[in-house]
């Protein structure tokens, strides 16, 4: 690893974590590469700021970030790469965005996926939280906005959903950088592997395609054994999803 | 320039101006019907040829040289022409005055009425095209596409079985499901089907059906049939068709209890103040568009109210799963609920 | 890995697909969301569950009433463009001293001291440096200005209430009700209006976004507008009336551009676009107060600065061309002249002339620097006294003069109203067309909507031309 480089901003606020160093857009030599996703206005872009000491634009619209924004952070000596993917309702649609987004967190896969949520409108966020628990089992949850979700008096348990949803959660209001230090400590354990996730997968499917949904994970996993995500891939192939056929094909999700 | 006045400039301008409207106006336009004259060359008569025959044979009835001609529509001498090199290339034969497919003939035509279909399905699952056009745009398109190009559409489609009317979609080596349900008037009084098939010729009955806002896909419950009128309820309305236009529907009985919700009004009924639950979306809302209702929570179960009426009458805002989502009144009357 | 069992895989998934039917997209959301409402149930407590913030509602309710929605619309757009207007005259002025006043001499001077051949200094100096300094000092202020106050707007989450009110007007003519931002942003700048259509979501309503946006009267031809009504509309009415009266003649123009917008969104949804998917729907995100300082510097560096960087690079070529067209001879005439020559006549059916049409031709980079190429060409052809020299372009700093040497190049009011026209209604320029194909990936829809606006500018000039010519 490259001595010291030189931090493309040092006037940003530093954090209390000793440490800690915002790499801004320079992300040579990366240690690991963690995706950034979440509902469109839930603050995405400004958690890619706090983390990454850069200034992306954050507009107060859905779907604002369409081409993908890239930065990094040292911690620990380590370098993060980090990938802000565009804000979307779900991938389980074909839109651009939605497309870069799923092919980001399959093929690319990166060693943390970070979701973030806005505490104020959990259930609707949640959507997009378990499709993305059915792809990778390496997540946290970034509840932010907490502020105003305290200003709305809605208060979350966030160890029981920590628990329901097998991954860790970490509450954060990153306009005032809260809970970002937390943030990076669990990005950082969930790469080196110190926290193992259990992601909650999908109960209430129905019994028909329930059935159809083993009989296919199995015959996937005869085939690729050890595969984390065949479930997902099931539910794609019964869609017909003809970019998840051709990479079964040629190998690429392995 | 010595020729010039504003006159003769504005009339030479309106005169090309008519003549390219005359050229180019869409599908009236000379060039275009040239085109298309041009381009029915015998391929394309031959191709319908086998179709008509496919489907003549289908529904059982026998076709000779004069309905042919009478049905497709061109030149008598240029079908005579087509006719007699299908029989040199053993695609049919004469039975007597009866015109029929050999095993070569069908397995052709099973080819294009799978191309026509897949279009269908394409240009209804991934374009914005109303769904009275789909048909005369599938008419064209099946003597475009090549077999190597309907397999991939058919792949990325997702390898479909039936076509957005519910007619099957033949396979690649030419196995054809059967629909399966009973015409319309066959179903029993308060028994409930869901539509599988409508059938789409002839095209005066088609475009009441269509005109109706049935779709398939939706649950029927019928309320009463007798000879005059056959009246039920789907998707929260109720719609009285004459027998033979509802014979023109087909419905699968579904055996297993479902309930089906009484009371079912359609979200852009809904008043300011009032709440309701989200019964379903409408089968009416088909492709890209139902995804992202149902990825913005517009799911079975959600309560639902109006957060926003519209300065100009139209989106209203409705608060769904704790946020504010603006809908269309037309995207609105797609959204079946249940008032609270 | 094995490709036949790959294959059979595929063939099961195909199998099942048909038997599971088709409602299984509707049935795994449902499940998902059956899972949230279970994990919410046990994880979070509110006491407003279902209603929405009370202070949001209060503002949603005041800024989408039949009583003020429009009042309130009109009012923020009618501040921001004044500001804009009024705040960009100083700097830009500051800018024109600085760079074109100052500058462009001394580097003259620099030039001729070391005794760089005249060539050399007249194609960077002249050319080169003149065509991006002016970009510069027209279309910087305006834009600095102009896009913090949009953004932060966009960022208090006002905009979406704005496309909310409005779509009724849009859906009628086939678009989307946040066309009415990306046209607000077209009037500050037509690229940056073709990205900001990301907004729009659906496939159909967002490329009649992208191709319509051009006819939002962008900063780059406010000026030409103001110019050419204060000189020829101005003078036609009395004295006391003239500042009205030209004001009124820009303001119609811009108004005849929506209505353009919307006849051409409307025929283009009903006829080649009809068959791209379309999909509404609007989101309308909570209000949260913008950081005020953090906006003004990315929205500088993101909207600004990135534009401004792609009109210069544009710009320097075409600076170039300008000096070299002026410059070269073919025979006894330059370059320009010949071409100026022999597009006199189609000028003239048009109610134009053959300056006018290269300048638009030259100037396809920047609408900025059309007027100060108008006026150099129209020294180079009449060979009256004035000008900075051929190639060099300039603008008098007095409207009369500006007035006479226009009209000693043959102009009448005629003129003068086509150029307004033909202004609004002509190709967009090489930094949007550029925008255009990066967003839309198509080269169809970029030549599309690089060719449809300049069609429409000959027919309308044409037809203006004829029927004056006619009457008067």
């Amino acid at each position: 690893m490259e001595t010291k480089i030189k931090s493309a901003c040092e006037t940003c606020a530093h954090f209390n974590a000793e440490g800690l160093k915002k790499l801004g857009i320079h992300t040579d030599d990366f240690d690991f590469v963690v995706a950034l996703a979440g509902n469109p206005n839930t603050g995405k872009s400004t958690v890619f700021n706090a983390l990454t000491g850069l200034r992306q634009h954050t507009g107060n619209w859905p779907g604002k970030t369409v081409t993908r924004a890239e930065g990094g952070f040292e911690y620990n000596t380590q370098k993060f790469k980090l990938v802000d993917l565009p804000g979307t309702y779900s991938l389980l649609s074909t839109s651009e965005d939605e497309e870069a987004a799923r092919d980001f967190i399959l093929f690319g896969k990166p060693n943390v996926t970070v979701i973030v949520a806005d505490a104020n409108r959990l259930e609707r966020n949640l959507n997009l939280v378990l499709q993305i628990l059915e792809i990778t089992d390496k997540a946290v949850l970034c509840l932010n906005l907490m502020d105003e979700a305290k200003r709305n008096h809605i208060s979350i348990d966030e160890r029981t959903l920590a628990r329901d949803l097998g991954i860790p959660v970490v509450p954060t209001s990153a306009r005032f950088n809260k809970g970002i230090p937390e943030l990076i400590q669990t990005i950082s354990d969930i790469a080196n592997g110190t926290i193992v996730c259990k992601p909650h997968r999908i109960k209430s499917v129905p019994d028909n395609i329930d059935r159809a949904v083993k009989k296919l994970t199995t015959e996937i996993e005869k085939e690729f054994p050890g595969i984390p995500n065949s479930r997902w891939i099931a539910f794609r192939l019964l869609e017909g999803d003809t970019q998840i056929i051709n990479a079964l094909k040629s190998g690429e999700l392995v | 320039m010595t020729t010039y006045n504003p006159i003769s400039a504005l009339i030479l301008f309106f005169v090309i101006a008519v003549l390219l409207f005359v050229l180019f106006r869409p599908i009236k336009g000379w060039f275009w019907i040239l085109k298309k004259n041009f381009g029915s060359n015998e391929k394309t008569i031959i191709e319908d040829i086998l179709k008509q025959l496919y489907h003549f044979e289908n529904s059982g009835n026998k076709v000779d040289m004069k309905t042919l001609v009478q049905v497709l529509g061109f030149n008598h001498t240029r079908v005579v022409d087509a006719i007699k090199k299908m029989t040199i290339n053993d695609l049919i034969y004469f039975e007597s005055d009866i015109l029929k497919l050999t095993d070569t003939g069908r397995e052709y035509a099973l080819r294009i009425v799978r191309v026509h279909r897949l279009w269908e399905r394409y240009l209804a699952d991934k374009t914005g095209f109303s769904r009275s056009e789909w048909h005369d745009r599938a008419e064209s398109m099946e003597h475009v596409l090549t077999h190597d190009e309907a397999e991939q559409l058919s792949v990325r489609l997702g390898n479909p079985k039936f076509d957005p009317h519910g007619d099957p979609i033949p396979t690649k080596t030419g196995k054809v499901a059967q629909v399966n349900g009973v015409e319309l008037p066959l179903l029993p009084v308060n028994s409930i089907g869901r539509i599988t098939h409508i059938e789409d010729e002839p095209e005066v009955i088609y475009k009441q059906i269509i005109a109706e806002k049935i779709h398939i896909g939706s649950l029927v419950r019928v309320v009463e049939n007798n000879a005059t009128r056959i009246v039920f309820l789907s998707e929260g309305e109720e719609f009285k068709l004459a027998p033979i236009v509802a014979a023109n529907l087909t419905v699968a009985p579904i055996e297993n209890e479902v309930v089906v919700e009484d009371n079912i009004a359609r979200l852009s009924s809904l008043d300011e103040h009032e709440t309701a639950k989200i019964i379903g979306i409408s089968k009416e809302s088909r492709g890209e568009s139902r995804r992202r209702l149902l990825d913005l929570g517009f799911v079975k179960g959600a309560n639902i109210s109006i957060d926003l009426m519209n300065p100009l009458g139209e989106p209203h805002a409705y608060l769904i799963k704790g946020t504010s989502i603006a809908l269309r009144k037309d995207q609105a009357a797609k959204i079946l609920i249940k008032r609270d | 890995m094995n490709k036949k069992n790959i294959d059979s895989i595929i063939e099961l998934s195909n199998e099942l697909r048909w038997q599971i039917g088709d409602d299984f997209h509707d049935n795994l959301t449902e499940s998902i969301y059956a899972d949230a409402s279970e994990i919410v149930k046990d994880t979070v407590q509110s006491d407003t569950s279902n209603k929405r913030f009370r202070l949001d509602a209060k503002i949603d309710k005041i800024v989408t009433s039949k009583a003020f929605g429009f009042p309130i619309m009109f009012l923020v757009l009618g501040v921001v463009l004044w500001i804009t207007i009024v705040g960009a005259n100083y700097p830009s002025s500051l800018l024109a001293n600085v760079l074109l006043d100052t500058i462009h001499p001394a580097l003259k001077n620099g030039a001729a001291s070391i005794n760089m051949p005249w060539w050399l200094s007249g194609f960077l100096i002249d050319g080169v440096y003149l065509a991006v300094a002016w970009v510069v000092a027209v279309m910087l202020p305006p834009m600095a200005i102009f896009f913090p106050m949009f953004t932060l707007l966009e960022d208090f989450g006002y905009l979406p209430r704005v496309a909310f009110n409005l779509d009724a007007l849009f859906k009628k003519s086939g678009a989307h009700g946040k066309q009415a931002l990306t046209m607000s942003m077209g009037f500050g700048c037509n690229a940056a209006g073709v990205v900001a259509t990301r907004i729009i979501d659906s496939p159909r309503e967002r490329l009649i976004a992208i191709i319509t946006n051009n006819f939002s009267l962008c900063n780059g031809r406010w000026p030409t507008q103001i110019l050419i009504a204060t000189i020829f509309i101005g003078a036609i009415v009395p004295e006391s009336l003239s500042s009205v009266a030209s004001l009124l003649a820009v303001i119609g123009i811009a108004v005849l551009g929506m209505a353009f917008m919307f006849t051409v969104s409307w025929a283009l949804s009903k006829t080649v676009l009809k068959g791209e998917v379309s999909t509404f729907n609007l989101e309308l995100p909570p209000y949260r107060p913008p950081r005020f300082w953090k906006t003004i510097y990315t929205s500088l560096i993101d909207r600004t600065l990135i534009v401004l960087w792609r009109a210069v690079v544009f710009a320097a070529p075409a600076g170039a061309v300008i000096w070299l067209i002026s410059n070269i001879y073919i025979g006894n005439e330059t370059i320009a002249a010949w071409a100026i020559d022999s597009m006199d006549g189609f000028g003239f059916l048009l109610g134009l002339n053959g300056v006018i049409l290269l300048a638009y031709i030259v100037a396809i980079p920047a609408n900025e620097i059309v007027i100060p190429t108008i006026l150099m060409l129209t020294v180079l052809v009449t060979g009256t006294s004035g000008g900075a020299g051929a190639g060099v372009m300039f603008e008098l700093d007095s409207m009369n003069a500006t007035g006479d040497l226009l009209r000693a190049g043959g102009w009448t009011l005629l003129t003068a109203i086509n150029l307004m026209l033909f202004s609004l209604l002509h190709n967009p320029c090489s930094t949007t067309i550029y925008t255009i194909y990066k967003e839309t990936k198509s080269l169809k829809w970029t030549v599309f909507a690089s060719i449809m606006p300049v069609i429409l500018g000959f027919v309308v000039t044409f037809l203006v031309a004829q029927i004056w010519r006619l009457i008067f």
